[in-house]
């Protein structure tokens, strides 16, 4: 029945649900506005701790990504052709970004074939490209691990012998990392020189206004 | 990690790459020129490019490089498909 005490109760529940609404949806703007502010969401978990060694034989880990911008490419010595280009384009990416902003950039070069890249192989084949990389190698399982981090896919068998012939199926990017060593981008075989330029100088100038510095 | 045992298949130098691709192109457009895909169905057709293909390249080279010929045809092949059955 209809009563006006009814009707009353009624209206009043309306209105408080309505201003309970209100409230619940500014919480909701305000949280989504400090996020924004603070750029925590949308970072995909690519990158973390890994422990290989260069072409000179020293160790290298996820800290020698510290403080400067890490361009890094995982591939293999006995590459027919994606890697050498890859590597050419980092190398023209790497001459024109340190025009612009100074050599404030780490390439780095994993190789996937724990099995026949030793590091003084990895020393010769860098001969051929920029001066600036630093290759590293290490176990199958060192190996593994970076990948898994890096959700790197590779075909390598655990148990390839150094004389055998093959090839290594690999994901095929670059991954630029912040000077925090953290995650930024991962760059396609598709993507230019100068998209990837572009990409750079965003990041960059970014940092700049939230550091004071460039890396 | 280092392995001083037995010494790993030559690295290829930039250059031995380079004359690998040249190597390659040449034989490839030898067998466009008989109207051939599949490398190793042309016959006799080639076979002084397929030597100097096999010297200069690795075989898992060759079966790679070979392989994405045959890729690059039947893509090209769906592609021509797709346009005249749009272009119905």
């Amino acid at each position: 029945v209809f009563t006006p005490t009814s009707a009353a109760i009624f209206i009043a529940t309306g209105i408080g649900l309505l201003f309970y609404f209100r409230h619940e949806k500014a919480k909701v703007i305000e949280q989504q506005e400090k996020d924004r502010a603070s750029k925590a969401y949308g970072r995909p978990l690519v990158g973390g701790p890994f422990s290989l060694t260069t072409q000179t034989g020293e160790p290298y880990t996820e800290q020698n990504l510290l403080g400067k911008w890490s361009l890094v490419y995982f591939g293999f010595t006995n590459c027919p052709d994606i890697c050498p280009a890859e590597l050419d384009k980092m190398g023209l990416i790497l001459d024109a970004a340190e025009k612009e902003h100074g050599k404030i950039f780490n390439p780095v070069f994993v190789s996937v074939d724990p099995a026949r890249d030793s590091p003084s192989r990895i020393a010769v084949y860098l001969k051929d490209f920029h001066p600036a990389f630093t290759g590293i190698v290490g176990s199958y399982q060192a190996v593994k691990a970076m990948c898994k981090a890096y959700r790197v896919y590779f075909s390598t068998p655990p148990d390839a012998k150094p004389e055998d012939d093959y090839l290594v199926d690999h994901s095929i990017f670059v991954y630029l990392m912040d000077p925090k060593g953290q995650f930024v981008e991962a760059f396609g075989q598709v993507a230019t020189i100068d998209d990837m330029l572009e990409k750079m100088r965003v990041e960059i100038s970014t940092w700049k206004s939230e550091t004071g510095t460039t890396a | 990690f280092s392995n001083s045992r037995v010494e790993t298949p030559t690295l290829p130098t930039r250059q031995e790459r380079q004359k690998c691709w040249e190597a390659r192109d040449a034989y490839f457009a030898c067998l466009d020129g008989v109207g051939v895909v599949m490398a190793g169905t042309e016959g006799k057709a080639c076979s002084a490019g397929n030597l100097v293909y096999h010297k200069t390249c690795a075989q898992s080279w060759i079966t790679y490089f070979n392989e994405r010929r045959k890729l690059g045809f039947q893509q090209k092949d769906m592609a021509s498909q797709a346009n005249s059955q749009n272009k119905r």
